[in-house]
């Protein structure tokens, strides 16, 4: 065995290892430093091999965590020595040392350059090497060049090559914008034909990174990729020495698939053959061996292909091999492979279609959840977490529940918190959402947040069935012997809120309702007693005819804090003791709270906010968001700008605290009582994540809505041609321009076709010859109700409609799907309206939106050569069948933009029929039950002079079909900017809201709002 | 990426710490006594996998395998397959089992900065060097030849005794 070869060192080395604690070390190695600073200051005196002694000293100094803040130069300069021994110690010190930013290494870059580019191999792998690890900007800028030459120079060793591939590799990952690899397909492609493993392994680690940049650029080397996978996966092509326990190369061929994995598709037909084959036989060819070091590495190989496979969206049946085959993993006894099945799993759940057959595996993975291994039971929580919906969530959730209690304690937090967004989103019905929630905190009450008991708050509040459910659950907890913190604050407020809705049922009547309630204030925190005492107020307010012995006692307890230390307490209690004495007064002041505005769960905003940020854009995660924004209807979506809610909670409304002070209404108090509000901690709490972001003013809300019409303004004329219906009590907006929604639904087929705080409407649309099958998505945003839904479409005479029924009421969170059928009876460019409504809260909405059931929807496309297009054209030969006009006031574009717009409206574009290329010549089929198929031709004649206007003809064999058909196109070329339509008669006013008036005083909602 | 490859004893002590994106000496600390924390809690027969997003940012994972009295660990991002960087390791540890015939922790202790020459053939930047493990030993013997002779020209006394313990 080869030791060191350094004395000094080795003995420094056991002297440290002799240490008997961390103190006797300190103090030696800073002997040490202290000797080697000395040594270093009286340069002269030092030979290069004291010199490279003192420097690998450093090293080991710097690894047992000391810091070493000098003799970097000493270092640096060694890089320079002309001996092998020193100048490897300078470069492998120096890039341990070093960060990229280090002045000293701007110094020794000159050095490496020559070494870099000078003859002697070992020099050039030791300076390689540096530039690797660190991948400075300097670096980059001045040897980036130097070190491609390197890579592809012929007469270099593959020892030198594959260093240069991965050093620059690291140059451009660091620095892509100085790094320039412009035209870098051509020598990529070709380096993959290298023969070397070495020097292949480390160019396809380099592919990987340029593909991932930029993939459309090296469209060349998929092929080559897919040979290589070839090479070595079927025709195990490979020298021995680089199988790896007769797997060859795993990784080449992992690398290989990741590079892959950057590209979206295989378009052609026989690469893409090639690599379902290849990856058909790793999935089937690898089995579960003895040997643990085979197993990872055929593993390696397998779960990548997986990966791949997901990635190209194969087939459904190769695709339930492969959850079939992660099913299997996940109950075999190695644990690596349990882990990663698990994860891929997770992963497998973002491509559609195989959710179901993940859903098969679910008693094992709950299973998982109790392996051994915490990685492993890691990986069945989010898996589960993922694959939850609302099928399984009542399943889930449960298991969820029960596992909490023999969970490890790291794993509480994050469990509680998934258990409580997933029976926010999927519950089935709210109350299984209580009983949840009240079982979270009962179980694990340490790890439940504010937000989450906020939450059922807000719920019980705005859902009236689930009150006394909610308050007789509440009271079953409180009678529990140990109940937690967070228990008696939700249940406190609740059968605050609600117990009277209890009165008859055994055991709760007011007094024993509060006999329980107060039972446990000995034992709770300041906020928690402040809870109390208003939910002592509130059952005083609702024990009517009064209790007089419940009085004394209540009023017993607001006197003896009404003298207590903290003001918060104080303050409640003399205030809820002069309130009280108002006799009936205290039924308006103190009546139960107003519903709260809909909002989105912060929980699940919060969980949202934390999955989108991410630092490195994998290819699945590109993958998941190319996923995403084709989700038709997104049921949880936050109004990115939409208005804020209307609330009747505003602050203004605060002058209610002025009864209590005995003043006058006057609204001019209203400040004063204003800052009541905001010392008031707990309540404050209560309102603050969850309760109104109501506009401080009307002022503020006007301005709003100005705001949002003005920017309305330049659609303002067609948005409102089928603007909202707007009644005086609707200030619901839609989110996003309708007109514009619209737009895009006539040349595309599936979208949202109207949204706005309460709900979101998708449709997807489906044509074959005249008949079309429309779908449309209601999506209910809310966690309450919408009620009196309601859809009626309003059909132009050429289009038969049949639209099956709209339930009244869409739940809460729900999506209803309403299919509509389409019959196109003759043609006719007018479009059908569907007239909608629904009540939400003290909101009626009604719009009226047109459907995207156009013309152009029941075209399709044909291409007709030239022997079929001139008789055809010569045939028809003038009006009524073939009509021509001068169209002008076209928006101008580019005749290819023209050419692509023709063509999304399903008018096939001929090239070369027209031997003028200012002339487009386009063809298609029509279909309606009375003209059956009949073939259309156009021609648009351009001036090249001026965009602004053309020649159109359009030519079939039925006359209203030739004049709705160049109707249409015309519109369709004019109207674009939305100028051709007048002004709808009213634009969007500024609604001014009705300011807060002395009679809101006297709501008592608002009353309490203010009081709190 | 490779972020890191740190070998440490069952008791905590570092043994080679090698960081792929810069960390100052004392977050390199925070961060191996963090994962030693993690990993002496594990039992035996459990995954060699570990999430690390706390101490590495997101999507951070970790492979660790012990050795005798050693742990081999290698932190890397998403952009690297868990099993291929386990094989890696496997390749490592034979490559060190290869140059010091019979490796033990006090080989890697004196050894050190050969074991990082040889880590150097292994892994650059980051990224998979060479996993050819005869080959790798191949280039750490032309190095240690090239050593001897320059030290041999210096004329350094050799010091075969410390190679029985």
């Amino acid at each position: 065995m080869a030791l060191s070869g350094m004395r000094g060192l080795s003995v420094f080395i056991s002297d440290v290892r002799n240490c008997q604690n961390k103190e006797q070390e300190r103090l030696r190695v800073d002997k040490e430093l202290g000797n080697i600073r000395t040594r270093f200051k009286n340069e002269k005196g030092l030979t290069p091999y004291e010199k490279k002694k003192y420097v690998w000293k450093m090293l080991y100094i710097y690894m047992l965590g000391y810091d070493v803040d000098f003799g970097h130069m000493e270092a640096v300069s060694l890089i320079s020595a002309p001996k092998y021994p020193e100048k490897q110690v300078g470069y492998i010190v120096t890039s341990c040392l070093l960060n990229e930013n280090h002045d000293f290494l701007r110094l020794a870059i000159n050095t490496v350059r020559n070494d870099i580019i000078g003859r002697n191999e070992t020099f050039q792998c030791l300076a390689l090497t540096l530039v690797g690890n660190i991948g400075g900007r300097e670096f980059a800028e001045s040897l980036a060049p130097d070190v491609q030459k390197l890579l592809l120079s012929s007469s270099c060793r593959p020892l030198v090559r594959k260093k240069a591939a991965l050093c620059l590799l690291r140059l451009f990952r660091k620095n892509p914008d100085v790094v320039n690899v412009d035209g870098w397909s051509d020598q990529m492609a070709q380096l993959l034909d290298e023969r070397d493993l070495g020097v292949l392994t480390s160019s396809m680690s380099l592919l990987v990174a340029l593909v991932s940049n930029n993939h459309d650029t090296y469209w060349s080397c998929l092929p080559k990729c897919v040979k290589i996978l070839e090479r070595l996966a079927r025709n195990q092509d490979i020298p021995q020495e680089y199988t790896y326990y007769g797997i060859p190369s795993p990784w080449l061929q992992v690398k290989t698939m990741r590079a892959l994995q950057y590209f979206p598709t295989v378009e052609d037909p026989n690469t893409r053959r090639s690599l379902f084959e290849v990856l058909q036989r790793i999935l089937m060819g690898t089995d579960v061996v003895k040997n643990v070091n085979k197993n990872n590495a055929s593993h390696a190989v397998l779960f990548e292909a997986l990966a791949l496979v997901m990635h190209l969206d194969a087939e459904k049946e190769m695709m339930s091999q492969c959850v079939a085959l992660l099913g299997k993993f996940i109950a075999v006894r190695e644990p690596n492979i349990r882990y990663l099945g698990l994860e891929n799993m997770t992963r497998m759940l973002m491509v559609t279609d195989v959710q179901d057959i993940i859903k098969r595996h679910q008693a094992q993975i709950i299973t998982s959840l109790k392996d051994p291994d915490i990685s492993i039971r890691r990986r069945a929580l989010d898996l589960l977490y993922g694959m939850c919906d609302v099928s399984n969530a009542k399943d889930i959730v449960e298991e969820l529940l029960q596992y909490l209690s023999s969970a490890d304690f790291a794993m509480r937090e994050e469990l509680s918190l998934k258990i409580a967004i997933l029976s926010e989103k999927f519950a089935p019905d709210l109350s299984w959402y209580v009983d949840v929630i009240l079982q979270l905190i009962d179980k694990a009450g340490d790890f439940v947040s504010d937000d989450i008991w906020f939450r059922v708050v807000q719920f019980v509040t705005n859902n009236e069935d689930l009150q006394p459910y909610a308050a007789l659950k509440a009271r079953e907890y409180l009678d529990k012997p140990a109940v937690h913190e967070t228990m008696v604050k939700v249940s406190a407020y609740i059968l605050g809120e609600y117990s009277h809705l209890l009165a008859r049922r055994p055991g709760c009547n007011p007094k024993e309702i509060f006999s329980v309630m107060h039972e446990k204030l000995p034992s709770v925190s300041t906020p928690t007693v402040s809870i109390l005492l208003s939910s002592y107020a509130k059952i005083l307010m609702h024990t009517q005819p009064p209790d007089p012995e419940l009085q004394s006692q209540i009023w017993a307890i607001f006197n003896k804090y009404g003298s207590c230390i903290d003001v918060e307490l104080q303050q409640r209690a003399v205030e809820y003791i002069e309130l009280s004495r108002k006799g009936a007064a205290l039924m308006d002041i103190l009546a139960e709270m107003p519903k709260f505005p809909e909002r989105q769960s912060a929980l699940i905003k919060k969980a949202e906010n934390s999955e989108a940020d991410t630092a490195e854009q994998s290819a699945m995660k590109l993958r998941a968001q190319q996923q995403n924004s084709n989700a038709l209807v997104v049921t949880d979506q936050h109004p990115a700008n939409g208005p804020s809610t209307v609330s009747q909670l505003s602050l203004v409304k605060v002058p209610a605290m002025s009864n209590v002070d005995g003043e006058s209404p006057d609204p001019a108090v209203t400040e004063a009582n204003g800052t009541l509000t905001v010392v008031d901690p707990p309540f404050e709490d209560l309102l603050g994540p969850m309760a109104i972001e109501g506009p401080p003013s009307a002022t503020a809300e006007a301005e709003h809505i100005q705001a949002s019409g003005l920017a309305g303004v330049p659609n303002a004329g067609e948005a409102l041609a089928i603007a909202p219906v707007e009644d005086q009590m609707n200030t619901v907006q839609p989110i996003g321009n309708i007109a514009e929604r619209f737009h895009a639904l006539c040349l595309k087929d599936s979208g949202v076709l109207y949204e706005d705080p309460y709900i979101q409407i998708g449709i997807k649309a489906e044509w074959r010859a005249p008949h079309g099958r429309l779908v449309l998505f209601l999506g209910n945003k809310n966690t309450s109700p919408l009620v009196s839904v309601q859809a009626l479409i309003l059909p132009p005479a050429h289009l038969k409609l049949e639209l099956s029924l709209v339930p009244e009421t869409i739940p809460p969170r729900a999506q209803v799907q309403c299919p509509l059928e389409v019959v196109n009876l003759r043609p006719s460019r007018d479009v059908a309206v569907l007239d909608f409504s629904y009540k939400f809260s003290s909101h009626a909405v009604n719009v009226k939106l047109r459907l995207p059931a156009l013309l152009n929807k029941f075209l399709q496309p044909i291409q007709v050569s030239g022997e079929e297009f001139f008789p055809q054209w010569r045939s028809l030969s003038g009006p009524p069948l073939k009509l021509q006009e001068v169209v002008r006031g076209v928006r101008p574009m580019p005749l290819l933009e023209m050419a692509n717009l023709f063509n999304s409206y399903r008018l096939m574009v001929c090239p070369g029929l027209d031997p003028n290329p200012n002339n487009l010549v386009a063809s298609t089929t029509f279909y309606s039950e009375s003209t059956r198929a009949m073939l259309c031709l156009l021609r648009v004649e351009t001036d090249p002079a001026d965009r602004t206007q053309l020649r159109m003809t359009v030519a079939s064999g039925d006359p209203t079909l030739t004049f709705e058909l160049k109707e249409f196109i015309k519109e369709q070329l004019v109207s674009i900017p939305l100028v051709a339509r007048p002004p709808a008669p009213v634009p969007p006013q500024p609604q001014p809201t009705i300011p807060p008036s002395p009679s809101a005083t006297s709501d008592p909602g608002a009353l309490l709002a203010g009081l709190l | 990426m490779i972020k890191a490859v740190i070998v440490m004893n069952d008791q905590g002590k570092p043994r080679l710490v090698k960081f792929y994106s810069f960390q100052a000496v004392e977050k390199q600390h925070e961060l191996i006594r963090s994962i030693y924390g993690v990993l002496c809690s594990r039992a035996n027969n459990v995954s060699n996998f570990i999430k690390v997003d706390s101490l590495f940012g997101p999507d951070a994972r970790l492979v660790y395998k012990t050795f005798a009295t050693l742990y081999f660990i290698f932190v890397f991002d998403s952009s690297e397959n868990e099993l291929a960087m386990l094989d890696l390791m496997q390749v490592f540890v034979e490559t060190l089992d290869k140059c010091f015939h019979n490796v033990c922790e006090l080989d890697i202790i004196f050894n050190f900065n050969k074991v990082h020459s040889i880590l150097d053939e292994i892994i650059l930047g980051g990224q998979v060097l060479e996993t050819n493990s005869s080959e790798v030993a191949k280039a750490a013997e032309e190095i240690s030849k090239m050593e001897k002779h320059a030290n041999s020209v210096t004329l350094v006394p050799s010091i075969s005794g410390w190679s029985n313990r």
